[in-house]
């Protein structure tokens, strides 16, 4: 018997405008409404809409063998409500065939694990409770975002109640191993870790329409019979993948949905497989191994590290100033502030200022809206400056600084902020 | 391969952009195991004053390195680097007011000269072994529409620019213009150092895209050396260079608006203006209308070893030119690790992946980022790690094999 569980993560980040140095103290609007709604309408249209029906039918085809797991960040469901209604209904009504599984994470798709607990365990409550209410939906997984996982972050979620945890199946984690078993780490007692198949996976998501892939095209039965050849040697099948796969990444021409559907059927064939939520398989399957998360992976580039977010200065410096704002910002009591600052916690800011430019450039530019990762970190740092400027404690009317919160008076001692 | 290369400079004879270009690329194809002869016109010394000491007098040398593969030929006529008929009247009368000996050997004018020199070529390498014409630039091209018609070989077409680039629209000289049409129509391949002047020959001189490859040059090579750091070193301000000449071309006066844009945000910049020109008095002038003088320093003509010191202790470089067919400065400022801004409208905007580019008239876009790079000081230092980086993986291994490339394709099909 082999379980297949897909999971698809469907996220939209508010994306910055090009905040200029010279709207800083003219204009507090970072975010660029009208093109973050174009994406939105396109991917629901290209996506969203298709594919959820295609699951729709499938799941009223096998009610009782076609199961799938989504996350969707907050920040998706909120531009969803606003300029995307077809979209999130249609959500809901996958939600209401009880198929399907809604996974928590931060609810704007933030680093804030790495850098505050208070603000990670906020975004993860205020996601929990937009789940509830938009998808009736109480949720008992977990994911990071980008699957930034080690240790000791499974240990803090499990103490936070979940069952289970998704990763990925990076080879310096698994070694010999393969992702097709449940396993735990060395300091947690139950919680149920699954990794991520990502060769089988970027089959479909990377790979499906690069036409000098050995196996292009590649087939249903293909595909299935490579699912089949698990059984025996495996439990589970971890296909995680961004849901924009289907329609956006590969176009509809690619012939992607039709491979889907019957794929789906060819895997369902044979009688002793199924499609599984995460928390179906962690109830159904044991623990199998361990796998030892000293370092962070990710499901991100070659390297399945932090890179990606904070490998280059740029990152690293602009992500530190954005917390280092957090206590002023929280303490400020401005709703709209508070939320102008959290919408810059959103991963996918810091993602545009990768600067390598080898392959993985290409992926990042490809996501960018911009067209140099210099643009994105300047219009970010505006952004900071303004955000400080309207804690209202700086002397600059318009403030340039690469250190926006030195400018903030009654600076908290080092030790303060710490303990906060 | 054996490839007959005409040129109108060379170093050491004159150490112009161009030359210095035509021998990095035929040092790189000599590498790649081409063969060039390379032929250019040279006036008898008195005419030029740069030319170096060590000038050869003989009419054909071997380059130093003997393992080198280029055959140097200097032929005697007074066509000249950057010409212009206004330039060979004044170079002819003034070599005729010499007495020289010789004065009867060269046309009574540009045009006379060009076509004299064209037969000289002929006859001189009608029977030679080579396998492909490599021209570059306008001077030379009579000689090689001549010899390509003589000896049936294949011709390239190197541009580096056009008059129209020169005149910036206005006053285009139609005999340089005709010259220019007249030698890539009978080119086989053109080579142009930019997207930019490709489309400049589509639609200027009516050449179909595919007989048009780009080339981009790669850096001239550069001694860092100490530098003469002795310019404002206490100082505690950062600095905005612009280096180049002071033209219309170069757009100095977009400098000084985004100047008095970046000022209204922080009066504590100091814009530097290097170079030389015909509109420094201007410049100098807007900078004194926007009030703003005392944030400006004019340091006029500077030396190699200044612009090296000038490079370093920028912490900004701009090019803001109006029109520039390729535009080298960016590469040497950022091998010198200062980030730069530079122009759309230039060739180099078409390589460069670590800089700011901006439309030369959008000087709100070039204020904000001499402002970004001016206080955002980690921005500043990766974009100049990086920027120094890409110009260092840029080799003239790259546009020789990219030639190499064309020449095989024409040898294959003649």
């Amino acid at each position: 018997m082999v379980s297949v569980c897909l999971y698809f993560h469907v996220h939209q980040p508010h994306r910055l405008r090009n905040y200029h140095v010279l709207d800083i103290g003219e204009d507090n609007d970072y975010f660029d409404t009208e093109e973050n709604k174009r994406i939105l309408q396109r991917v629901t249209e290209k996506c969203y809409l298709p594919m959820n029906n295609l699951l729709l039918d499938l799941i009223e085809n096998h009610p009782d063998r076609f199961n799938v797991s989504f996350s969707i960040s907050g920040t998706a469901i909120e531009q969803m409500e606003a300029h995307a209604p077809k979209a999130l209904q249609s959500f809901q009504d996958l939600a209401a065939t009880g198929n399907v599984e809604f996974v928590n994470e931060t609810y704007h798709h933030s680093l804030a694990y790495l850098n505050s607990k208070d603000e990670f365990d906020k975004q993860v409550q205020k996601h929990r409770e937009a789940l509830n209410e938009y998808f009736n939906y109480e949720p008992t997984t977990f994911r990071n975002t980008e699957l930034i996982f080690n240790n000791e972050l499974a240990e803090y979620v499990e103490n936070k109640g979940y069952t289970a945890l998704l990763g990925e199946g990076a080879d310096h984690l698994l070694g010999w191993r393969d992702p097709n078993h449940i396993y735990s780490t060395p300091i947690t007692d139950d919680i149920d870790i699954f990794l991520r198949n990502y060769e089988l996976s970027d089959d479909i998501a990377f790979r499906f329409s690069n036409e000098s892939w050995e196996h292009h095209p590649l087939g249903a039965d293909t595909f299935a019979e490579w699912i089949d050849a698990i059984n025996g040697a495996g439990e589970i099948v971890n296909l995680f993948m961004d849901y924009e796969t289907f329609g956006e990444h590969q176009w509809a021409s690619t012939g992607i949905f039709d491979f889907f559907e019957a794929m789906v059927n060819d895997v369902l064939d044979n009688r002793d497989n199924d499609f599984l939520t995460i928390e179906q398989a962690s109830d159904r399957y044991p623990q199998r191994g361990e796998v030892d998360a000293h370092h962070y992976t990710s499901w991100a580039d070659a390297r399945r590290d932090l890179g990606a977010w904070q490998g280059n200065e740029l990152q690293r410096q602009a992500h530190d100033e954005l917390y280092k704002l957090e206590e002023f910002v929280k303490e400020s009591d401005d709703n709209d502030l508070i939320e102008a600052w959290r919408r810059l916690t959103t991963s996918d800011h810091v993602y545009y200022m990768y600067t390598d430019g080898r392959s993985d450039g290409d992926v990042h530019d490809h996501f960018s809206p911009y067209d140099s990762p210099y643009k994105s970190y300047m219009f970010y740092m505006n952004a900071l400056n303004d955000v400080a400027r309207r804690l209202g404690t700086t002397s600059q009317q318009r403030p340039l600084s690469e250190t926006p919160s030195t400018l903030l008076n009654d600076i908290p001692e080092e030790e303060e902020r710490m303990h906060s | 391969m054996n490839i007959l290369m005409l040129g109108w400079e060379f170093p050491p004879f004159f150490a112009g952009g161009a030359g210095m270009v035509c021998k990095e690329l035929t040092r790189a194809l000599n590498d790649l195991g081409v063969n060039v002869t390379f032929v250019m016109p040279k006036g008898p010394k008195d005419v030029y004053q740069r030319v170096n000491e060590q000038t050869p007098d003989s009419f054909e040398i071997r380059i130093a390195d003997s393992h080198r593969k280029t055959t140097f030929v200097p032929i005697q006529s007074l066509l000249g680097a950057y010409d212009s008929q206004q330039k060979y009247s004044e170079r002819y009368d003034e070599v005729e007011g010499a007495d020289n000996a010789e004065d009867t050997l060269y046309g009574g004018n540009l045009e006379e000269e060009m076509y004299r020199f064209a037969n000289v070529v002929t006859s001189m390498f009608h029977d030679e072994d080579f396998d492909v014409i490599h021209a570059h630039d306008w001077v030379t091209h009579p000689a090689a529409k001549q010899l390509k018609e003589v000896t049936g070989k294949p011709l390239i077409t190197h541009v580096h620019i056009t008059e129209h680039d020169k005149s910036g629209g206005l006053g285009v000289d139609p005999f340089i213009e005709s010259i220019e049409k007249e030698g890539v129509d009978a080119s086989d391949r053109v080579i142009t150092v930019s997207h930019r002047l490709k489309e400049r020959l589509i639609e200027s001189y009516d050449q179909p895209a595919n007989k048009i490859d780009v080339v981009h040059n790669a850096p001239l090579p550069m001694d860092k050396g100490e530098g003469a750091k002795t310019f404002f070193h206490d100082l505690d301000q950062k600095i905005v260079l612009f280096a180049g000449r002071v033209t219309l071309q170069k757009g100095p006066e977009f400098f000084v608006d985004a100047a008095a844009e970046a000022l209204q945000h922080d009066e504590s910049l100091l814009f530097v203006v290097a170079g030389d020109g015909d509109m420094l008095g201007d410049v100098m002038e807007k900078a004194a209308e926007h009030g703003i003088s005392k944030h400006f320093l004019f340091t006029g003509f500077y030396t190699r070893e200044e612009a090296n010191a000038l490079f370093s202790m920028a912490d900004v470089f701009v090019m803001p030119s109006v029109s520039e067919p390729f535009g080298i400065v960016p590469y040497e400022a950022q091998t010198m690790g200062t980030p730069t801004i530079v122009s759309k409208q230039s060739g180099i905007s078409e390589v460069l992946n670590h800089t700011f580019l901006v439309d030369f008239w959008d000087t709100r876009r070039m204020a904000e980022y001499m402002l970004s790079l001016a206080h955002y000081e980690t921005m500043n230092d990766v974009m100049a790690t990086n920027g120094q980086q890409e110009v260092e993986e840029r080799t003239w291994h790259g546009p020789a094999d990219e030639c190499k490339t064309i020449y095989e394709e024409l040898k294959s099909q003649w």
